[in-house]
């Protein structure tokens, strides 16, 4: 160090006396534009020792030896020139940067240029979930990448989208990836514990994201190790660059609908149909049948609950940010506030947002960051949606309240008062029991469902380059999650009428810090260019949380756990941690950026697994062959066809344990009460040879460009076996054991292939269009399970079990009881039994016959659940998108659909909606089976049958395809021309209106086959069950820059 | 080298080793809301903390705090279904239950079979470590009340699962006895011993517990709530009740009843009827109430369990009214007066008939009872009334005893055996109306379910006079068969 520092004194001194006896100076003068000629300010002008940087104006004026003959600029995205002294003023021009040579793709702990790059990563630009009516980026994700299936499972606001990149990784832990942002793993998921949905990724204002990067095989994953068999997702948020202060306005508002929800009976065909179904049951009598009642205008009172219970929701969005800074500071700042309404009344998401990254070079040696992100996010709901995972069978949910609602009561009795009989809504004119079950009026005006979440992504990093070949870099992040939940249910509410009111409020605390430190080696010596990483980190996470729960409340005043009530009792209560530890490294090395060779090894320990088995080692090599830079290729014919070709691959292991419990391997004793006094039960059997679940994957695929990249290309084949999957492994009941264990047991894979193909189609001076489309074909199939287990049934909200796992099946297959229509002759509903015979079914039976009936008239065992195949999948196999950009002059539409082919859909609300209690049914019904010779789908109503139609358990008439094709964002925008820009006294200006699901086109009835009733459940995709409908959004926003 | 570098160079290295030796710590976490089963039998505290986390789980889930009383009960004739709703027992009321009915057959089972291995591990951790800590007097107190709710819980079972011991004299498939701990994986396949085979592992259970728990306890709470001598002789006489063992009745109650009015026990913990009815409903810790499931605002009997929620409709008690009373049960049994003061339990609403003896709204506190000292008395008086050749006075001046409490008006005199077992049966229906008790007093009898609204009666010969076997069971347990 002493000798460099010796070295770089004499170095010093030479130049001083060489530039003091030398010392004649003259006067350089000149502009710096882009090919457009709009002056470029900032950009730095050199001049061997002596430099400086352009004005406002793109002017400089240099004073440089007299000798001096080239001057040197550079810009940050413009290619660095150099170019001959001439005559002052110069007119300098820089060219837009190559960006095949510039584009970067993140990788763990660093980038790297994507032309050197032998994983397999896709690369999505901030722009893409930028100002879209989302209230976190993950949900304009889809159709962005290949190979990444991105759904949102309902309308409710903030819920996660659920993401799967190549497919279901996993049958009891967590499908979805990990997620690094800024260089630290985040939290994913849903961190509310109310009704209200509130996903951590909703912290980051999309407007902030400079990039997202999604790394899907082993060679891109395995710097993540134990982490990364779902993918990881880099998130990169802004940085500033050299220049002045640019100043950024964006801004829209919007408004959200459903849409396409199914067409429901009015208050007359609910009357008659439910009176023919009540006759059909012999029930009928004159004090047992439905009426219509008059409302205050005196006419029969008719409510569309669809109207109470949805609406038009309105949105806004501000965000203003500066960034800029000098040679040795650099900064982005920005503050972002938005509002939005969802379709369900009361169902609200408001964030404020500050985000704030620094970067300092200190010396030539040391540099250093920070980045501070403070959120405050508010997830407000009134009741239960019924849509988020068990949800779906809450009597007071929203999704399903309008559909089963007789539509001959009104929310309201005349006088104005709350239509109500204890917790249920009241009959009105109805000679029935009952009609519905909670009137959704009172929990809107009245209950809450609320949580609040403030988060801080924070982190500092110092950066140390003793040699110009290393770099060593030690950083330290915080991600605090604090979350405020709170209920309010009143005691007119159906959920507080049991307890004369609810009121509960929990906090939860989840911290994390992750250390990281890592040394950077990199260095070309002729054509080789070799590059390593050696790092260490470390990562806690904290979780804290306590509440109060209280009942029975003293007077109706009070709405909150802070008033008088009669029951103090604990809610939320919750402490746990987990630690991660990590060694791991990687290199690079290419020959001539010709030959690429990667590697990357991580070893994790993690205290979640079992004693026996912390410790884990993940790799992954890839390799990769520009054929395209050979000689032989240049000249051949393919040569002059492409104008890239790579060939790469790779191979690894990568693990999971996302989503395991913090102590699932320790066997535990857990206290309670009995008679006042504490408890010391055998609560958690543990096991300690707890595990990761193991993924191994392997990935080929070639990357060309032809027409000198005009058409680039991605292809690739993937196959990713995934072993020792850990299952709940249950014993049998009478071993007595406290739960099932968690076991490293059972194992799957996913297999396909994937595509991107980018285009520009046309490439005109006032019009261009720029067309690209992915795709992913994914084959998915369980190979095995436990002994013992034959096949996991997963039950949607702990009732209906319709989603089946077996070996050689893929995850979640249909599991439904088979029928075979209607019969003609009678109207009764015929099933299909086990045995593959034919059963006819009437919930009355007159005297003589039996409910179920063969064929030919004797009586037939009930048929039901038992009865059930495996009927269909429930995973796409054929996923993607078509994203299409078109300019004219200033004008740009950008236009982005996206499908998913080759599965099921159970749409088990459509059980409900011909389900022949008091529950309301849709249209459908009207084609009911009525005399003999009708054919039709629909049996005879008798009142009372929840069998026939599926409620009972399902059925396959509500299997639906889901393929679909849909219009999922559509954006109309001008840019304001330089000219009247300037003449503004601001650089650019945009406006746009956008539109998110605008169009869908599927045959499925249901409002929109994305919906999922069970989120992110590994084993129970496809199911729709009483889910509220997504919204269609339209916006219309502006972008003003400084 | 700058100043700076150093300083960083430094900074990094120590970080660096002071993690490591935090690393291991952090590795292997000790959760600070739980205790780990290394050391939960370290202490006197936490071992009875153990025999309290059996007691708890044979109250929670739906044994003893609720569900195994509203089973017994919807399987008479005397409640009537209103809410068809599987969640609340509309299956096991029709007779129908099915291997995969979640909330009547599986959880039953399970939750039993919870409660004996954790009696099991109790007994294992006790001789390996807990003794020791505790001194063999008082290990031998705890192990005698665990051995006894295993034989609870084992009881439970087979009222439910199992053909009659009548059947057959106990000759017919029981349960698979467990009797080892069980903490991790393992092959668990076990076939089912006999009926008998069942009831000797309970008595034998009990016999122990008899000799070994504590005479009585600090306080009437604890008389109440935990298993003492006279807990476990009346629970027996129940057991031999079941096996219909009349002497052995005879024997144990005996040891508690008094051979006159007014009857109460000897010695122990002086159990006798209060004056009052209606007292053991409002003060639950009584002498009349032998066993008795505790719960509190902060130990609530969770959802749908309680008793009061099933029995008692929204006008009432805010309940849900499940079940309301037959019309044509035994409410309308015209030697049961109105000034019986017993009726004051049956009130009506919305044109029905309820059974409010659990009257606490929401959150449903009332303590569900198990035992009752008015029980002990009609097991001893139907158990000498079977032994005797004409009719047993001291059998009908136990029953009397019952009834004149509440009924002063009425003096029984039978003028035949026959006569008195039946009013014997028919008081018990009366007494522990709701208290969980028809199903199995028709079982043991062999009786037929009866036929109730739209439900047919079940003959004793029917496959569904007993519930099936839980499909999970059968699944896992490959030596296991159904019924």
């Amino acid at each position: 160090m002493y000798m460099r520092r010796l070295l770089t004194l004499m170095v010093s001194m030479l130049l001083f006396f060489a530039s003091s006896v030398f010392a004649q100076n003259k006067t350089v003068t000149g502009k710096v534009t882009d090919e457009k000629g709009v002056p470029v300010a900032g950009a730095s002008v050199q001049a061997g020792k002596v430099g400086t940087t352009t004005g406002a104006d793109g002017t400089f004026t240099l004073s440089v030896p007299a000798n001096t003959k080239q001057l040197r600029v550079t810009y940050v995205g413009f290619e660095s020139t150099s170019v001959s002294i001439g005559t002052s003023p110069m007119s300098i021009v820089l060219a837009s940067e190559d960006k095949s040579l510039s584009e970067v793709v993140v990788v763990g702990y660093g980038t790297q240029r994507k032309k050197d790059y032998t994983g397999n990563t896709a690369s999505i630009k901030g722009s893409a979930v930028a100002n879209r009516p989302v209230q976190s980026f993950d949900q304009a994700l889809g159709g962005r990448a290949a190979g990444v299936q991105v759904n949102i499972p309902s309308g409710v606001l903030n819920a996660a989208p659920v993401i799967r990149v190549r497919g279901i990784n996993s049958l009891s832990l967590s499908s979805v990836p990990l997620f690094v942002i800024d260089g630290v793993p985040t939290f994913t998921g849903d961190f509310s514990g109310t009704n209200a949905a509130a996903n951590p990724l909703a912290a980051i204002n999309p407007n902030d994201i400079e990039s997202i990067d999604i790394a899907k095989d082993a060679a891109a994953t395995a710097i993540y190790g134990s982490r990364a068999a779902n993918g990881v997702v880099f998130v990169t948020t802004k940085k500033g660059s050299r220049g002045k202060a640019k100043v950024s306005y964006d801004g829209w508002i919007g408004w959200n609908q459903p849409f396409g929800l199914p067409k429901l009976l009015d208050a007359f065909q609910y009357t008659e149909l439910k009176n023919e179904a009540l006759r059909n049951a012999n029930a009928f009598s004159a004090t047992n049948q439905f009426r219509l009642t008059n409302g205050p205008d005196g006419q029969p009172i008719n409510t569309d609950w669809y109207d109470v219970v949805y609406r038009t929701g309105m949105m806004h969005n501000n965000a203003v940010s500066v960034s800029g800074g000098n040679e040795s500071t650099q900064y982005y700042m920005s503050v972002g506030y938005t509002e939005q309404e969802g379709i369900l009344r009361r169902n609200d998401f408001k964030r404020l947002g500050i985000l704030m990254n620094v970067d300092h070079k200190a010396n030539k040696y040391i540099s250093m960051g920070a980045k501070l992100q403070y959120t405050n996010s508010m997830n407000l709901a009134s009741q239960s949606s019924g849509s988020l995972p068990g949800e779906a069978f809450n009597t007071t949910g929203l999704g399903r309240v309008p559909m089963i609602t007789a539509p001959n009561v009104a929310p309201y009795n005349n006088d104005g008062t709350y239509n109500l009989a204890g917790n249920l809504i009241g009959v009105m004119g109805n000679l029935v029991g009952q009609v519905g079950f909670s009137n959704p009026v009172v929990g809107f005006d009245l209950n809450r469902s609320n949580s609040e979440i403030n988060q801080m992504q924070s982190n500092l990093y110092i950066q140390a380059k003793p040699f110009e070949f290393l770099t060593l870099k030690s950083t330290y992040a915080l991600d605090y999650v604090y979350v405020d939940n709170e209920l309010y249910q009143h005691p007119l509410s159906n959920e507080g009428f049991s307890t004369n009111g609810f009121a509960q409020s929990w906090y939860n605390k989840t911290k994390r810090w992750v250390w990281t430190n890592t040394a950077q080696f990199s260095k070309s010596f002729k054509k080789h260019n070799v590059s390593a990483l050696i790092g260490v980190e470390q990562q806690k996470t904290e979780f804290i949380g306590f509440g109060l729960s209280r009942q029975n409340v003293n007077d109706p005043a009070f709405t909150n756990i802070q008033g008088g009530w009669t029951t103090p009792n604990t809610a939320g209560l919750g402490i746990s941690d987990n630690y991660l530890y990590s060694e791991f490294a990687s290199a690079n090395y290419n020959f001539d950026r010709k030959y690429f060779i990667a590697a990357n090894i991580r070893r994790d320990g993690a205290s979640q697994l079992g004693a026996n088995s912390k410790f884990g080692t993940f790799y992954g090599i890839s390799g990769g062959w520009e054929i395209s830079e050979e000689n032989f290729w240049k000249q051949s014919f393919f040569g002059k066809t492409f104008s890239s070709f790579k060939i790469r691959g790779s191979y690894g292991k990568v693990g999971n344990i996302s989503g395991l419990g913090n102590y699932a391997s320790l066997s535990q004793f857990t206290s309670g009460l009995y008679g006042g006094a504490g408890t010391v039960a055998f609560a958690q059997a543990g096991n300690n040879n707890l595990g990761w679940e193991t993924s191994t994957k392997t990935d080929f695929g070639v990357n060309f460009g032809v027409l000198n990249n005009r058409i680039t290309a991605e292809l690739a084949y993937y196959k990713n076996n995934v072993n020792g999957l850990i299952l709940n492994v249950p014993q049998p009941p009478s071993a007595g054991l406290p739960n099932a264990i968690a076991t490293n047991i059972g194992s799957l894979y996913n297999e396909g292939f994937e595509y991107l193909i980018s285009a520009d189609v046309v490439r005109g001076k006032n019009f261009t269009w720029r067309a690209s489309i992915n795709g992913a074909y994914n084959h998915n199939e369980v190979t095995s399970l436990a002994p013992g287990i034959t096949q996991i049934l997963t039950a949607t909200s702990g009732l209906e079990s319709v989603n089946i796992t077996r070996p050689g099946y893929s995850i979640g297959q249909l599991f439904v009881t088979r029928t075979a229509g209607v019969d003609p002759a009678t109207g009764r509903r015929i099933f299909v039994n086990g045995a593959g015979r034919q059963v006819f079914f009437q919930h009355v039976a007159p005297a003589g016959q039996a409910r179920f009936m063969f064929a030919d008239g004797t009586t037939a065992p009930a048929v039901g659940s038992q009865d059930a195949v495996v009927y269909g999948n429930t995973i796409p196999r054929w996923t993607g998108g078509f994203d299409n950009t078109f300019r004219y002059k200033q004008f740009e539409l950008n236009v982005l659909f996206t499908y998913q082919l080759g599965y099921n859909i159970y749409f088990g609300s459509n059980a409900g909606l011909r389900d022949q209690r008091f529950w309301n049914n849709s249209t459908d019904v009207l084609a009911r089976w009525q005399k003999a010779g009708d054919v039709t789908e629909i049996p005879r109503l008798i009142f009372g049958d929840n069998i026939s139609n599926g409620s009972s358990f399902p059925l396959d008439v509500n299997v639906f395809n889901g393929n679909f094709l849909k219009l999922r964002g559509m954006t109309f925008a001008y840019n304001l021309p330089a000219k009247y820009a300037d003449k503004l006294k601001i650089s650019t200006a945009r406006f746009y209106v956008a539109g998110n699901n605008l169009a869908i086109f599927s045959k499925y009835p249901g409002p929109d086959p994305e919906v999922s009733s069970n989120g992110n459940t590994p084993g129970a995709p496809g199911v729709d069950r009483n889910t509220i409908a997504n919204a269609r959004s339209i916006t219309v926003g502006l972008n003003i820059g400084f | 080298m700058n100043k700076l570098n150093k300083i960083l160079i430094a900074t990094g290295l120590a970080g660096l080793s002071l993690t490591s030796c935090k690393r291991d710590v952090d590795l292997f976490p000790a959760p600070t809301n739980t205790i780990s089963d290394l050391t939960a039998y370290d202490t006197r505290d936490r071992i009875e903390g153990n025999v309290r986390s059996i007691y708890a789980s044979i109250k929670n889930s739906g044994m003893y705090g609720g569900r195994y009383q509203i089973f017994n009960d919807i399987r008479g004739g005397d409640f009537n279904n209103e809410r068809t709703n599987v969640v609340t027992g509309f299956d096991v009321w029709q007779y129908t239950p099915t291997n995969n009915s979640t909330n009547s057959v599986q959880n039953h089972w399970s939750q039993a079979y919870y409660v004996i291995n954790l009696a099991n591990v109790f007994l294992d951790g006790m001789s390996k470590k807990g003794t020791a800590v505790v001194g063999q007097t008082l290990s031998n107190n705890f192990i005698a009340e665990a051995r006894f709710l295993r034989a609870m819980s084992y009881y439970s079972l087979l009222q439910f699962y199992c053909r009659p011991f009548a059947d057959g004299n106990g000759s017919k498939p029981g349960v698979p006895l467990r009797l080892t701990p069980n903490t991790g994986s393992g092959n668990y396949a076990l076939a089912r011993a006999t009926v008998a085979q069942v009831y000797a592992q309970i008595l034998e259970d009990l016999n122990f517990a008899e000799t070994n728990v504590p005479l009585s306890y600090a306080n009437a709470t604890l008389n109440t709530t935990r298993a003492h001598r006279n807990t476990v002789i009346a629970f027996k006489t129940r057991v031999y009740l079941s096996m219909g063992q009349w002497n052995n009745v005879i024997t144990e109650a005996n040891k508690i009843v008094s051979a006159n009015a007014p009857f109460a026990a000897a010695s122990g913990v002086v159990h006798t009827m209060q004056a009052n009815v209606r007292t053991p409903y409002t003060n639950f810790t009584t002498t009349e109430s032998i066993l008795s499931m505790p719960f509190a605002a902060n130990e609530q009997p969770g959802t749908q369990n309680q008793l009061g929620f099933y029995y008692g409709p929204a006008a009432l008690n805010g309940g849900s009214g499940e079940y309301s009373l037959i019309g044509t049960g035994i409410i309308a049994d015209a030697n049961w007066k109105a000034t019986d003061a017993r009726r004051g339990f049956i009130q009506t609403s919305g044109g029905k008939s309820w059974l409010m003896k659990y009257t606490i709204p929401s959150t449903f506190i009332d303590w569900a009872p198990v035992i009752r000292y008015p029980e002990v008395m009609l097991n001893l008086a139907e158990a000498l009334a079977e032994t005797a050749t004409g009719v047993d006075a001291r059998a009908v001046a136990l029953l009397n005893a019952v009834r004149q409490r509440s009924d002063a008006t009425t003096t029984f005199a039978p003028t035949t055996k026959a006569e008195l077992i039946s009013l014997i049966l028919n008081e018990r229906r009366i007494e522990l109306l709701g208290e969980g008790f028809a199903g199995a007093d028709l079982t043991r009898r062999l009786q037929p379910l009866p036929a109730k609204a739209s439900v047919a009666s079940v003959p004793s010969t029917s496959q569904q006079y007993i519930w099936p076997i839980p499909a999970n069971e059968l699944l896992l347990n490959p030596l296991m068969t159904d019924n």
